[in-house]
Protein backbone atom coordinates (compact mmCIF):
# COMPACT_ATOMS: atom_id res chain seq x y z
CA UNK A 1 0.00 0.00 0.00
CA UNK A 2 1.50 3.32 -1.08
CA UNK A 3 0.67 6.51 0.80
CA UNK A 4 2.35 8.97 -1.53
CA UNK A 5 0.46 12.22 -1.88
CA UNK A 6 0.63 15.03 -4.41
CA UNK A 7 1.75 17.37 -1.63
CA UNK A 8 4.73 15.13 -0.87
CA UNK A 9 5.65 15.03 -4.54
CA UNK A 10 5.43 18.82 -4.86
CA UNK A 11 7.46 19.33 -1.69
CA UNK A 12 10.13 17.07 -3.14
CA UNK A 13 10.13 18.94 -6.43
CA UNK A 14 10.64 22.17 -4.48
CA UNK A 15 14.21 20.95 -3.95
CA UNK A 16 14.87 21.45 -7.66
CA UNK A 17 15.72 25.02 -8.64
CA UNK A 18 15.95 26.92 -11.89
CA UNK A 19 19.50 28.22 -11.33
CA UNK A 20 19.03 31.36 -13.46
CA UNK A 21 15.97 32.54 -11.55
CA UNK A 22 17.13 31.12 -8.22
CA UNK A 23 13.71 29.67 -7.38
CA UNK A 24 12.30 26.15 -7.23
CA UNK A 25 10.34 24.75 -10.16
CA UNK A 26 7.06 24.39 -8.22
CA UNK A 27 6.85 28.00 -7.08
CA UNK A 28 7.92 29.10 -10.55
CA UNK A 29 4.76 27.41 -11.83
CA UNK A 30 6.68 25.05 -14.07
CA UNK A 31 4.98 21.88 -12.80
CA UNK A 32 1.70 21.37 -14.66
CA UNK A 33 0.47 18.05 -13.26
CA UNK A 34 1.38 15.17 -10.99
CA UNK A 35 -0.09 11.68 -11.22
CA UNK A 36 0.63 8.83 -8.83
CA UNK A 37 -0.05 5.21 -9.61
CA UNK A 38 1.15 2.80 -6.92
CA UNK A 39 4.92 3.35 -6.79
CA UNK A 40 5.09 5.17 -10.12
CA UNK A 41 5.03 8.96 -10.43
CA UNK A 42 4.49 10.97 -13.59
CA UNK A 43 5.12 14.72 -13.73
CA UNK A 44 4.27 17.01 -16.63
CA UNK A 45 6.19 20.25 -16.54
CA UNK A 46 7.53 23.06 -18.71
CA UNK A 47 10.47 25.47 -18.68
CA UNK A 48 10.53 29.24 -18.80
CA UNK A 49 11.71 29.36 -22.41
CA UNK A 50 12.03 26.86 -25.28
CA UNK A 51 15.66 26.09 -25.96
CA UNK A 52 16.48 26.72 -22.30
CA UNK A 53 20.08 25.56 -21.81
CA UNK A 54 19.09 24.08 -18.45
CA UNK A 55 16.49 21.84 -20.10
CA UNK A 56 18.14 18.48 -19.43
CA UNK A 57 19.57 19.49 -16.05
CA UNK A 58 16.19 20.49 -14.67
CA UNK A 59 14.33 17.52 -16.13
CA UNK A 60 16.91 15.02 -14.84
CA UNK A 61 17.00 16.90 -11.54
CA UNK A 62 13.24 16.52 -11.12
CA UNK A 63 13.50 12.83 -11.95
CA UNK A 64 16.37 12.33 -9.49
CA UNK A 65 14.46 14.11 -6.73
CA UNK A 66 11.38 11.92 -7.30
CA UNK A 67 13.41 8.71 -7.33
CA UNK A 68 15.00 9.83 -4.07
CA UNK A 69 11.59 9.86 -2.41
CA UNK A 70 10.78 6.80 -0.32
CA UNK A 71 8.12 4.66 -1.97
CA UNK A 72 8.87 5.81 -5.54
CA UNK A 73 10.25 3.10 -7.79
CA UNK A 74 9.74 4.76 -11.17
CA UNK A 75 9.50 8.40 -12.16
CA UNK A 76 8.68 9.93 -15.51
CA UNK A 77 9.14 13.64 -16.20
CA UNK A 78 7.72 15.00 -19.43
CA UNK A 79 8.55 18.54 -20.60
CA UNK A 80 5.81 20.18 -22.67
CA UNK A 81 5.53 23.61 -24.31
CA UNK A 82 1.78 23.83 -24.50
CA UNK A 83 0.50 25.77 -22.67
CA UNK A 84 3.56 28.04 -22.72
CA UNK A 85 4.79 29.16 -19.32
CA UNK A 86 3.85 32.62 -18.15
CA UNK A 87 4.97 34.44 -14.98
CA UNK A 88 1.33 34.63 -13.86
CA UNK A 89 1.62 30.88 -13.14
CA UNK A 90 4.07 31.58 -10.31
CA UNK A 91 3.07 31.41 -6.65
CA UNK A 92 3.33 34.44 -4.39
CA UNK A 93 6.54 32.95 -2.98
CA UNK A 94 7.94 32.51 -6.49
CA UNK A 95 7.15 36.11 -7.42
CA UNK A 96 8.78 37.41 -4.28
CA UNK A 97 11.87 35.22 -4.79
CA UNK A 98 12.39 36.28 -8.40
CA UNK A 99 11.33 39.91 -8.21
CA UNK A 100 8.41 39.39 -10.59
CA UNK A 101 5.54 41.84 -10.15
CA UNK A 102 1.96 40.78 -9.44
CA UNK A 103 -0.72 40.26 -12.11
CA UNK B 1 48.26 47.67 -18.57
CA UNK B 2 49.91 48.60 -21.87
CA UNK B 3 47.94 51.86 -22.01
CA UNK B 4 48.67 52.55 -18.33
CA UNK B 5 52.41 52.22 -19.00
CA UNK B 6 52.24 54.16 -22.27
CA UNK B 7 49.37 56.64 -21.93
CA UNK B 8 50.78 58.75 -24.76
CA UNK B 9 49.39 56.13 -27.17
CA UNK B 10 45.89 57.48 -26.65
CA UNK B 11 46.98 61.07 -26.08
CA UNK B 12 48.45 61.33 -29.59
CA UNK B 13 47.29 60.44 -33.10
CA UNK B 14 46.57 56.76 -33.63
CA UNK B 15 48.29 56.00 -36.94
CA UNK B 16 51.41 54.35 -35.58
CA UNK B 17 52.59 50.79 -35.05
CA UNK B 18 52.08 50.76 -31.28
CA UNK B 19 48.47 51.92 -31.33
CA UNK B 20 47.74 49.45 -34.12
CA UNK B 21 49.43 46.66 -32.12
CA UNK B 22 47.57 47.44 -28.88
CA UNK B 23 44.28 47.82 -30.80
CA UNK B 24 44.69 44.38 -32.38
CA UNK B 25 45.67 42.91 -29.02
CA UNK B 26 42.50 44.35 -27.53
CA UNK B 27 40.15 43.65 -30.43
CA UNK B 28 41.40 40.20 -31.40
CA UNK B 29 42.70 39.00 -28.04
CA UNK B 30 39.85 40.22 -25.86
CA UNK B 31 36.74 41.17 -27.81
CA UNK B 32 36.87 38.72 -30.72
CA UNK B 33 38.06 35.78 -28.57
CA UNK B 34 35.17 36.30 -26.15
CA UNK B 35 32.61 36.95 -28.86
CA UNK B 36 33.54 33.90 -30.91
CA UNK B 37 33.68 31.66 -27.83
CA UNK B 38 30.33 33.02 -26.66
CA UNK B 39 28.83 32.47 -30.12
CA UNK B 40 29.78 28.81 -30.02
CA UNK B 41 27.82 28.61 -26.75
CA UNK B 42 24.99 31.04 -27.36
CA UNK B 43 24.05 30.65 -31.02
CA UNK B 44 22.85 27.07 -30.48
CA UNK B 45 20.99 28.17 -27.32
CA UNK B 46 19.51 31.34 -28.80
CA UNK B 47 18.43 29.60 -31.98
CA UNK B 48 17.39 26.31 -30.41
CA UNK B 49 19.74 24.01 -32.27
CA UNK B 50 23.13 22.29 -31.81
CA UNK B 51 26.62 23.37 -32.82
CA UNK B 52 27.68 21.78 -36.10
CA UNK B 53 31.19 20.74 -34.97
CA UNK B 54 33.01 21.15 -31.67
CA UNK B 55 36.22 19.80 -33.20
CA UNK B 56 36.27 22.60 -35.80
CA UNK B 57 35.83 25.09 -32.96
CA UNK B 58 38.99 23.76 -31.28
CA UNK B 59 40.95 24.03 -34.53
CA UNK B 60 39.66 27.58 -34.93
CA UNK B 61 40.81 28.39 -31.39
CA UNK B 62 44.36 27.19 -32.17
CA UNK B 63 44.60 29.26 -35.38
CA UNK B 64 43.04 32.27 -33.67
CA UNK B 65 45.42 32.33 -30.70
CA UNK B 66 48.56 31.72 -32.77
CA UNK B 67 47.37 34.23 -35.39
CA UNK B 68 46.54 37.15 -33.14
CA UNK B 69 49.60 36.79 -30.90
CA UNK B 70 51.86 36.73 -33.96
CA UNK B 71 50.03 39.68 -35.51
CA UNK B 72 50.37 41.83 -32.40
CA UNK B 73 54.09 41.07 -32.06
CA UNK B 74 54.72 41.77 -35.73
CA UNK B 75 52.66 44.97 -35.71
CA UNK B 76 54.79 46.17 -32.82
CA UNK B 77 57.99 45.79 -34.85
CA UNK B 78 56.13 46.80 -38.03
CA UNK B 79 56.99 43.69 -40.02
CA UNK B 80 53.98 43.73 -42.31
CA UNK B 81 54.97 40.64 -44.27
CA UNK B 82 54.85 38.59 -41.05
CA UNK B 83 51.63 40.38 -40.06
CA UNK B 84 50.23 39.06 -43.33
CA UNK B 85 51.43 35.53 -42.59
CA UNK B 86 50.01 35.43 -39.06
CA UNK B 87 46.92 37.25 -40.31
CA UNK B 88 46.42 34.51 -42.89
CA UNK B 89 46.46 31.94 -40.07
CA UNK B 90 43.91 33.98 -38.17
CA UNK B 91 41.82 34.34 -41.33
CA UNK B 92 41.86 30.56 -41.84
CA UNK B 93 40.51 30.19 -38.30
CA UNK B 94 37.81 32.75 -39.06
CA UNK B 95 36.94 30.71 -42.14
CA UNK B 96 36.44 27.65 -39.92
CA UNK B 97 34.30 29.75 -37.58
CA UNK B 98 32.10 31.03 -40.41
CA UNK B 99 31.67 27.51 -41.81
CA UNK B 100 30.85 26.05 -38.38
CA UNK B 101 28.33 28.73 -37.39
CA UNK B 102 26.96 28.83 -40.94
CA UNK B 103 26.24 25.07 -40.85
CA UNK B 104 24.72 25.53 -37.39
CA UNK B 105 22.41 28.24 -38.75
CA UNK B 106 21.19 25.86 -41.46
CA UNK B 107 19.87 23.58 -38.72
CA UNK B 108 17.67 26.12 -36.96
CA UNK B 109 13.97 25.22 -36.93
CA UNK B 110 12.60 28.78 -37.09
CA UNK B 111 14.30 31.79 -38.72
CA UNK B 112 14.15 35.02 -36.73
CA UNK B 113 15.74 38.44 -36.35
CA UNK B 114 18.63 37.06 -34.26
CA UNK B 115 19.49 34.53 -36.96
CA UNK B 116 19.46 37.32 -39.55
CA UNK B 117 21.83 39.42 -37.46
CA UNK B 118 24.21 36.49 -36.87
CA UNK B 119 24.26 35.73 -40.60
CA UNK B 120 24.99 39.37 -41.41
CA UNK B 121 27.77 39.43 -38.79
CA UNK B 122 29.37 36.38 -40.43
CA UNK B 123 29.41 38.21 -43.76
CA UNK B 124 30.89 41.36 -42.23
CA UNK B 125 33.63 39.49 -40.39
CA UNK B 126 34.61 37.86 -43.69
CA UNK B 127 34.82 41.30 -45.32
CA UNK B 128 36.69 42.76 -42.33
CA UNK B 129 39.35 40.05 -42.41
CA UNK B 130 39.67 40.35 -46.20
CA UNK B 131 40.07 44.11 -45.89
CA UNK B 132 42.66 43.68 -43.13
CA UNK B 133 44.71 41.21 -45.15
CA UNK B 134 44.49 43.49 -48.19
CA UNK B 135 45.85 46.33 -46.07
CA UNK B 136 48.77 44.15 -44.97
CA UNK B 137 49.44 43.09 -48.56
CA UNK B 138 49.42 46.73 -49.68
CA UNK B 139 52.22 47.52 -47.23
CA UNK B 140 54.49 44.67 -48.33
CA UNK B 141 57.10 44.75 -51.03
CA UNK B 142 56.99 41.53 -52.93
CA UNK B 143 60.04 40.17 -54.67
CA UNK B 144 59.93 40.16 -58.43
CA UNK B 145 58.23 37.20 -60.03
CA UNK B 146 61.06 37.13 -62.58
CA UNK B 147 62.93 33.85 -62.36
CA UNK B 148 60.01 31.88 -61.03
CA UNK B 149 58.72 29.07 -63.19
CA UNK B 150 56.43 30.43 -65.90
CA UNK B 151 53.42 28.41 -64.86
CA UNK B 152 54.39 27.98 -61.20
CA UNK B 153 51.78 28.31 -58.50
CA UNK B 154 54.07 30.55 -56.45
CA UNK B 155 54.49 32.93 -59.40
CA UNK B 156 50.71 33.15 -59.80
CA UNK B 157 50.26 33.66 -56.05
CA UNK B 158 52.88 36.41 -55.78
CA UNK B 159 51.42 38.02 -58.90
CA UNK B 160 48.02 37.97 -57.23
CA UNK B 161 49.41 39.62 -54.10
CA UNK B 162 51.00 42.33 -56.22
CA UNK B 163 47.68 42.93 -57.95
CA UNK B 164 45.95 43.33 -54.62
CA UNK B 165 48.68 45.70 -53.46
CA UNK B 166 48.23 47.69 -56.66
CA UNK B 167 44.49 47.88 -56.17
CA UNK B 168 44.81 48.99 -52.55
CA UNK B 169 47.25 51.76 -53.54
CA UNK B 170 44.24 53.61 -55.02
CA UNK B 171 43.03 54.35 -51.51
CA UNK B 172 44.82 56.39 -48.89
CA UNK B 173 46.19 54.26 -46.08
CA UNK B 174 44.48 56.02 -43.17
CA UNK B 175 41.03 55.89 -44.78
CA UNK B 176 41.48 52.22 -45.60
CA UNK B 177 42.49 51.52 -41.99
CA UNK B 178 39.48 53.45 -40.67
CA UNK B 179 37.14 51.62 -43.05
CA UNK B 180 38.53 48.23 -41.95
CA UNK B 181 38.22 49.11 -38.24
CA UNK B 182 34.70 50.52 -38.61
CA UNK B 183 33.55 47.49 -40.58
CA UNK B 184 34.67 45.15 -37.81
CA UNK B 185 33.43 47.29 -34.92
CA UNK B 186 29.97 48.01 -36.31
CA UNK B 187 29.43 45.17 -38.79
CA UNK B 188 30.51 42.43 -36.43
CA UNK B 189 30.43 43.70 -32.84
CA UNK B 190 27.41 46.00 -32.96
CA UNK B 191 25.46 43.66 -35.21
CA UNK B 192 25.92 40.80 -32.76
CA UNK B 193 25.26 42.98 -29.74
CA UNK B 194 21.95 44.11 -31.21
CA UNK B 195 20.91 40.77 -32.72
CA UNK B 196 21.78 38.52 -29.78
CA UNK B 197 20.26 40.91 -27.24
CA UNK B 198 16.89 40.50 -28.99
CA UNK B 199 17.01 36.93 -27.67
CA UNK B 200 18.92 37.26 -24.41
CA UNK B 201 17.36 40.36 -22.84
CA UNK B 202 13.80 38.97 -23.11
CA UNK B 203 15.11 35.65 -21.76
CA UNK B 204 16.80 37.20 -18.72
CA UNK B 205 14.15 39.85 -18.00
CA UNK B 206 11.20 37.53 -18.67
CA UNK B 207 9.81 39.51 -21.55
CA UNK B 208 9.48 39.19 -25.31
CA UNK B 209 10.07 41.20 -28.48
CA UNK B 210 7.28 43.76 -28.67
CA UNK B 211 7.44 44.64 -32.36
CA UNK B 212 9.13 42.18 -34.74
CA UNK B 213 8.99 44.61 -37.66
CA UNK B 214 10.76 47.28 -35.60
CA UNK B 215 13.46 44.77 -34.62
CA UNK B 216 13.82 43.79 -38.29
CA UNK B 217 14.17 47.41 -39.37
CA UNK B 218 16.95 47.99 -36.87
CA UNK B 219 18.96 45.07 -38.30
CA UNK B 220 18.20 46.04 -41.90
CA UNK B 221 19.23 49.67 -41.46
CA UNK B 222 22.31 48.60 -39.53
CA UNK B 223 23.37 46.51 -42.54
CA UNK B 224 22.78 49.37 -44.98
CA UNK B 225 24.71 51.73 -42.70
CA UNK B 226 27.63 49.32 -42.32
CA UNK B 227 27.99 48.78 -46.08
CA UNK B 228 27.60 52.47 -46.92
CA UNK B 229 29.92 53.63 -44.15
CA UNK B 230 32.64 51.22 -45.28
CA UNK B 231 32.60 52.52 -48.84
CA UNK B 232 32.26 56.20 -47.96
CA UNK B 233 35.00 56.08 -45.32
CA UNK B 234 37.28 54.23 -47.75
CA UNK B 235 36.63 56.78 -50.51
CA UNK B 236 36.62 59.82 -48.17
CA UNK B 237 33.18 60.62 -49.55
CA UNK B 238 31.01 63.40 -48.05
CA UNK B 239 28.14 60.86 -48.17
CA UNK B 240 29.71 59.32 -45.08
CA UNK B 241 27.46 61.63 -43.08
CA UNK B 242 24.30 60.15 -44.63
CA UNK B 243 25.26 56.60 -43.73
CA UNK B 244 26.20 57.68 -40.21
CA UNK B 245 22.66 59.01 -39.86
CA UNK B 246 21.31 55.67 -41.10
CA UNK B 247 23.40 53.88 -38.45
CA UNK B 248 22.16 56.26 -35.77
CA UNK B 249 18.57 55.68 -36.95
CA UNK B 250 19.11 51.91 -36.75
CA UNK B 251 20.44 52.18 -33.20
CA UNK B 252 17.62 54.55 -32.19
CA UNK B 253 15.05 52.03 -33.44
CA UNK B 254 16.92 49.35 -31.51
CA UNK B 255 16.80 51.55 -28.42
CA UNK B 256 13.03 51.99 -28.77
CA UNK B 257 12.50 48.25 -29.10
CA UNK B 258 14.81 47.50 -26.18
CA UNK B 259 12.93 50.01 -24.02
CA UNK B 260 9.62 48.41 -25.02
CA UNK B 261 10.96 44.94 -24.17
CA UNK B 262 12.10 46.19 -20.77
CA UNK B 263 8.80 47.98 -20.07
CA UNK B 264 6.97 44.71 -20.71
CA UNK B 265 9.29 42.64 -18.53
CA UNK B 266 7.85 40.48 -15.79
CA UNK B 267 11.02 40.41 -13.72
CA UNK B 268 11.24 43.86 -12.21
CA UNK B 269 14.66 43.55 -10.57
CA UNK B 270 17.52 43.82 -13.07
CA UNK B 271 20.74 42.14 -11.94
CA UNK B 272 24.19 43.66 -12.37
CA UNK B 273 24.88 41.68 -15.53
CA UNK B 274 21.89 43.27 -17.26
CA UNK B 275 22.77 46.69 -15.81
CA UNK B 276 26.27 46.46 -17.29
CA UNK B 277 24.76 45.59 -20.66
CA UNK B 278 22.12 48.33 -20.62
CA UNK B 279 24.67 50.94 -19.54
CA UNK B 280 26.85 49.90 -22.48
CA UNK B 281 23.87 50.44 -24.77
CA UNK B 282 23.33 53.85 -23.14
CA UNK B 283 26.93 54.77 -23.95
CA UNK B 284 25.97 54.46 -27.61
CA UNK B 285 24.47 57.95 -27.26
CA UNK B 286 27.83 59.79 -26.85
CA UNK B 287 29.40 57.41 -29.37
CA UNK B 288 26.68 58.24 -31.91
CA UNK B 289 27.17 61.95 -31.18
CA UNK B 290 30.90 61.64 -31.88
CA UNK B 291 30.17 59.64 -35.04
CA UNK B 292 27.92 62.47 -36.25
CA UNK B 293 30.64 65.06 -35.62
CA UNK B 294 33.43 62.97 -37.19
CA UNK B 295 31.47 62.22 -40.34
CA UNK B 296 30.65 65.90 -40.93
CA UNK B 297 32.09 66.72 -44.40
CA UNK B 298 33.42 70.17 -43.40
CA UNK B 299 35.27 68.90 -40.32
CA UNK B 300 38.85 70.24 -40.30
CA UNK B 301 41.61 67.64 -40.17
CA UNK B 302 43.52 68.96 -37.17
CA UNK B 303 45.00 67.57 -33.95
CA UNK B 304 41.73 67.97 -32.04
CA UNK B 305 39.85 65.98 -34.69
CA UNK B 306 42.45 63.23 -34.36
CA UNK B 307 41.83 63.10 -30.61
CA UNK B 308 38.08 62.95 -31.19
CA UNK B 309 38.74 59.93 -33.43
CA UNK B 310 40.74 58.33 -30.60
CA UNK B 311 37.91 59.03 -28.14
CA UNK B 312 35.38 57.58 -30.61
CA UNK B 313 37.33 54.33 -30.95
CA UNK B 314 37.99 54.14 -27.20
CA UNK B 315 34.38 54.77 -26.19
CA UNK B 316 33.08 52.41 -28.85
CA UNK B 317 35.38 49.48 -28.16
CA UNK B 318 35.86 49.83 -24.41
CA UNK B 319 32.81 51.82 -23.30
CA UNK B 320 30.20 50.04 -25.38
CA UNK B 321 31.50 46.68 -26.58
CA UNK B 322 33.65 45.73 -23.58
CA UNK B 323 31.09 46.82 -20.97
CA UNK B 324 28.41 44.85 -22.80
CA UNK B 325 30.72 41.83 -22.96
CA UNK B 326 31.46 42.03 -19.23
CA UNK B 327 27.73 42.15 -18.53
CA UNK B 328 27.16 39.07 -20.65
CA UNK B 329 30.20 37.33 -19.10
CA UNK B 330 28.46 37.64 -15.74
CA UNK B 331 25.70 35.57 -17.31
CA UNK B 332 27.78 33.13 -19.34
CA UNK B 333 30.60 32.16 -16.93
CA UNK B 334 28.26 31.24 -14.03
CA UNK B 335 26.13 29.22 -16.43
CA UNK B 336 29.11 27.27 -17.80
CA UNK B 337 30.55 26.63 -14.34
CA UNK B 338 27.16 25.66 -12.90
CA UNK B 339 26.37 23.41 -15.83
CA UNK B 340 29.66 21.53 -15.52
CA UNK B 341 29.84 21.27 -11.72
CA UNK B 342 26.28 21.30 -10.40
CA UNK B 343 24.11 20.00 -13.21
CA UNK B 344 24.67 16.29 -12.31
CA UNK B 345 23.67 16.99 -8.68
CA UNK B 346 20.28 18.62 -9.32
CA UNK B 347 17.59 16.67 -7.51
CA UNK B 348 20.17 14.82 -5.39
CA UNK B 349 21.48 17.68 -3.26
CA UNK B 350 20.92 21.41 -2.76
CA UNK B 351 22.82 23.28 -5.45
CA UNK B 352 23.51 27.04 -5.55
CA UNK B 353 21.83 29.31 -8.06
CA UNK B 354 23.92 31.14 -10.70
CA UNK B 355 23.78 34.35 -8.65
CA UNK B 356 25.32 32.53 -5.67
CA UNK B 357 28.55 31.82 -7.54
CA UNK B 358 30.13 35.30 -7.32
CA UNK B 359 30.29 38.48 -5.23
CA UNK B 360 27.62 41.07 -6.03
CA UNK B 361 29.51 43.70 -4.05
CA UNK B 362 32.57 43.28 -6.30
CA UNK B 363 30.28 43.38 -9.32
CA UNK B 364 28.91 46.75 -8.17
CA UNK B 365 32.38 48.10 -7.40
CA UNK B 366 33.57 46.99 -10.84
CA UNK B 367 30.61 48.71 -12.50
CA UNK B 368 31.28 52.11 -10.93
CA UNK B 369 35.05 51.78 -11.40
CA UNK B 370 34.55 50.96 -15.08
CA UNK B 371 32.28 53.95 -15.66
CA UNK B 372 34.66 56.29 -13.80
CA UNK B 373 37.62 54.95 -15.76
CA UNK B 374 35.80 55.42 -19.06
CA UNK B 375 34.82 58.99 -18.20
CA UNK B 376 38.30 60.05 -17.01
CA UNK B 377 40.11 58.40 -19.92
CA UNK B 378 37.73 59.76 -22.57
CA UNK B 379 38.05 63.35 -21.36
CA UNK B 380 41.85 62.96 -21.10
CA UNK B 381 42.03 61.58 -24.64
CA UNK B 382 40.09 64.52 -26.06
CA UNK B 383 42.46 66.98 -24.37
CA UNK B 384 45.64 64.95 -25.14
CA UNK B 385 46.39 64.62 -21.45
CA UNK B 386 48.69 61.64 -20.85
CA UNK B 387 48.43 61.84 -17.04
CA UNK B 388 44.65 61.75 -17.28
CA UNK B 389 44.83 58.76 -19.63
CA UNK B 390 47.10 56.97 -17.16
CA UNK B 391 44.73 57.78 -14.27
CA UNK B 392 41.69 56.60 -16.21
CA UNK B 393 43.41 53.39 -17.30
CA UNK B 394 44.45 52.79 -13.67
CA UNK B 395 40.79 52.98 -12.62
CA UNK B 396 39.88 50.67 -15.48
CA UNK B 397 42.50 48.20 -14.23
CA UNK B 398 40.69 48.22 -10.87
CA UNK B 399 37.45 47.39 -12.66
CA UNK B 400 39.12 44.57 -14.59
CA UNK B 401 40.59 43.27 -11.31
CA UNK B 402 37.10 42.96 -9.79
CA UNK B 403 36.01 40.98 -12.84
CA UNK B 404 39.06 38.70 -12.57
CA UNK B 405 38.50 38.08 -8.85
CA UNK B 406 34.87 37.22 -9.51
CA UNK B 407 35.87 35.00 -12.44
CA UNK B 408 38.34 33.13 -10.20
CA UNK B 409 35.64 32.84 -7.51
CA UNK B 410 33.28 31.32 -10.07
CA UNK B 411 35.90 28.96 -11.50
CA UNK B 412 36.79 27.88 -7.97
CA UNK B 413 33.41 26.14 -7.80
CA UNK B 414 34.77 23.66 -10.36
CA UNK B 415 37.27 22.44 -7.78
CA UNK B 416 35.38 23.13 -4.53
CA UNK B 417 31.66 22.67 -5.16
CA UNK B 418 29.24 23.89 -2.49
CA UNK B 419 26.66 21.16 -2.14
CA UNK B 420 24.27 20.74 0.79
CA UNK B 421 22.05 17.77 1.60
CA UNK B 422 18.30 18.10 1.13
CA UNK B 423 16.36 19.28 4.11
CA UNK B 424 13.34 16.99 3.50
CA UNK B 425 12.64 13.67 1.80
CA UNK B 426 14.63 10.49 1.71
CA UNK B 427 18.00 10.48 -0.04
CA UNK B 428 17.57 7.17 -1.73
CA UNK B 429 19.22 8.43 -4.93
CA UNK B 430 20.79 5.13 -5.87
CA UNK B 431 17.68 4.26 -7.87
CA UNK B 432 18.31 7.26 -10.11
CA UNK B 433 21.71 6.02 -11.22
Amino acid sequence: MNHLTETEILDTLRQVIDPELGCNIVDLGLVYSVSIEDDKVRVVMTLTTPGCPMHDSIRWGAQNALLGLEGVEAAEVEVVWDPPWHPSMMTEFGRAATGVGSF
Amino acid sequence: VWLFLHPELLATYHYNQYVIAVTHLFVLGWILSIIMGAMYQLVPVALETRLYSERLAWWHFAFHVAGFIGMVCMFRVWNMKQVGHFGSGLAFGVGLFIYNIGRTLRRIPKWNVTATAVTAALCWIAFTVTAGLSLAIAKCTYESTQGLAAAGGVRTFVGGLRSVAGFMSRFDAISAMHAHAHLGAVGLFMMLLVGVSYKLIPMFALSEIQNKARAGWSIGLLNIGVAGSFLTILLRSPWKCAFTLILIAALAIYGFELAAILRARKRQALDWGIRYFLTAIGLLIPVAGLAGVLSWPALPLNLFTGQLENAYGFLGLIGVVSLAIIGMLYKIIPFLVWFRRYSPHVGRAQVPSLADLYSHRLQGLGYWAFLSGIAVTSVAIVFSNAIGVRTGCGILMLAVTTLMINAITMLNHLFKPRLKPFTIGAANVSKAA
